[in-house]
């Protein structure tokens, strides 16, 4: 479960209000859209999600952790519960697709044999499995993305957090990496995917939270294949 | 920590030696240059300490003994400077008054009329005495003086005084030089190292992304620098070898100098090569390992 309260971010250097008294209350096996224009919020919110950023005000759990009181040792731990899949892919490069999903088990400290049999499971469920001796430099932008689909999905965590997973592909492969993501959340991972690509959005439908100015806009479920005035 | 999971932050971090070969090649090069550098001046240290031992252990104290001693008398002075803090007993040698007679007389051919009408022998027994530290010559010139029968101590002061100000010259200049050789390589070899390790940031990102503890992510830099240290430890080792016997060839051809400056007493390189490869894989791991870990510092706060 992913739940905000009262959140506010001011950021000092710029004097910017990132964030207002935002309450969001994400319940498990959820799949939501994040959607914002450019300084709505929507990163310093995934910052707050990733324990990159800490509230200036207000409260976040994620996953049973308590954020606002996260010790730094503890940060490493509370991020192996969570996936995240980047806009940039953000793959090693010296290690090849079976390599980059495998290390995510290595630092779990996972057995070789369990690695050996959830790696080549987690490709075929992204349909790389006869990729996983290439680089990530010989795959196209959508193979990599599904690269990093199942690196955040190889150690089955509560949450994947998609930093816009579209953003950086053809848009025809857009929808299929969405679709993914929907297979992956009908497995009971709660599934947070933040675009700025209202089409996308407007296809899948189901929950939505607009960010405007730092506040939730709107937060609701619109229809699949529908619009929304609170989307605009 | 699982030994599957170890031995791949190993292989990962050799292989990353290939991998970013550009940067790997600049900092071996960096630590080539600088171990060859810091090599080559303490071996230069080491032979001038070598050549300024040999001088000083030839430095000689003359102990001359009263007239007529009894040998039980000669013998007790004999045993009271063998037994000095000053000296070794290897370092006490006893020069007859028959010897000095006979090696005068050799020496000063000339006065054959006057040798031949002394009823006596003029010369007193000595004894040649090394001193074990030049800085406390004066010391053991007082503490001799106080040997019953002993008559005179002469002792070369200005010589010691000279051979002491060159060793405290040269320990100061060459140990200042070593050091600022260290400190300047230091500062090289964390400067390519920062530039190694910023190249890589969004690597270092990933994994602290993904939940890698700072010490995970630290293993296989760590591992690429102590294989880089290694490489540029043993091609130094090369290096400083061939450099090395090249230079002490050529004060052997010059056999004039060789002699002057005994320097038959240098190092040979074959005497200290383990030494000299043990060392320098040391150093040049420990410093490119321990660079790369202390470039990572601010990439690891994400």
């Amino acid at each position: 479960m992913v739940e905000l309260k009262n959140v506010e971010v001011f950021y000092k250097d710029s004097g910017v209000d990132a964030l207002r008294d935002v309450n969001i209350r994400i319940n498990d096996g959820e799949f939501v859209f994040i959607v914002g224009d450019s300084g709505a919020g929507k990163s310093t919110l995934l910052k707050l999600l990733t324990n990159e950023l800490l509230p200036t005000k207000g409260r976040v759990f994620v996953n049973g952790y308590n954020l606002s009181k996260l010790k730094k040792s503890k940060v490493p731990k509370f991020r192996r519960s969570i996936g995240m899949v980047f806009q940039d892919f953000r793959l090693i490069p010296d290690m090849t697709v079976f390599e980059n999903v495998a290390f995510v088990l290595r630092i779990t400290d996972k057995a070789k044999k369990y690695i050996r049999q959830r790696v080549p499971y987690v490709l075929n469920l992204v349909r790389l499995a006869d990729r996983a001796k290439s680089y990530p430099s010989q795959l196209s932008g959508g193979e990599r993305q599904r690269v990093g689909i199942a690196r955040a999905f190889a150690t089955d965590p509560g949450i994947i957090i998609a930093d816009e997973p579209t953003g950086n592909i053809d848009p025809r492969l857009s929808y299929e990496i969405v679709e993914l993501l929907l297979d992956i959340n009908k497995c009971g991972t709660t599934v947070i995917m933040v675009t700025h690509e209202h089409d996308l959005v407007q296809y899948f439908g189901g929950r939505v939270i607009n960010l405007k100015d730092g506040e939730i806009f709107f937060d609701g479920s619109i229809p699949m294949g529908g619009k929304s005035d609170e989307m605009e | 920590m699982r030994w599957s999971n170890f031995t791949f932050l190993v292989k990962k971090g050799v292989h990353s030696v290939w991998y970013n070969r550009l940067m790997s090649f600049a900092s071996f090069c960096v630590l080539l240059v600088s171990l060859l550098l810091v090599g080559l001046s303490a071996l230069a240290g080491a032979n001038i300490n070598v050549v300024l031992d040999y001088v000083e252990d030839r430095n000689e104290v003359l102990v001359f003994t009263d007239g007529d001693l009894l040998q039980t008398e000669t013998a007790e002075i004999s045993e009271a400077l063998m037994s000095s803090v000053y000296t070794t007993r290897t370092g006490v040698n006893f020069y007859s008054k028959e010897e000095a007679w006979v090696d005068f007389k050799q020496e000063n051919p000339d006065a054959d009329l006057i040798y031949e009408r002394m009823d006596f022998n003029p010369m007193p027994n000595t004894f040649i005495v090394t001193i074990s530290d030049l800085t406390k010559i004066s010391d053991a010139v007082r503490d001799f003086q106080q040997i019953d029968g002993v008559q005179k101590v002469s002792a070369p002061h200005d010589f010691a005084e000279f051979l002491i100000g060159i060793r405290n010259t040269l320990t100061i200049i060459g140990g200042a030089i070593i050091l600022a050789l260290v400190v300047v390589c230091l500062v090289i070899i964390y400067n390519s190292s920062r530039a190694s390790v910023f190249a890589r940031r969004q690597e270092i990102n990933i994994m602290k992304y993904v939940g890698a503890t700072n010490s995970f992510v630290k293993i296989p830099f760590f591992i690429e620098g102590l294989f880089i240290g290694i490489l540029a430890g043993i091609a130094s080792w090369g290096l400083t070898q061939v450099a090395y016997t090249s230079i002490i060839s050529l004060f052997g051809n010059d056999v004039t100098l060789w002699r002057a400056l005994d320097l038959a007493n240098l190092i040979e390189f074959k005497r200290i090569s383990w030494i000299v490869l043990a060392a320098n894989c040391l150093a040049g791991s420990l410093l490119s390992g321990t660079g790369i870990i202390m470039s990572m510092g601010k990439h690891l706060k994400v």
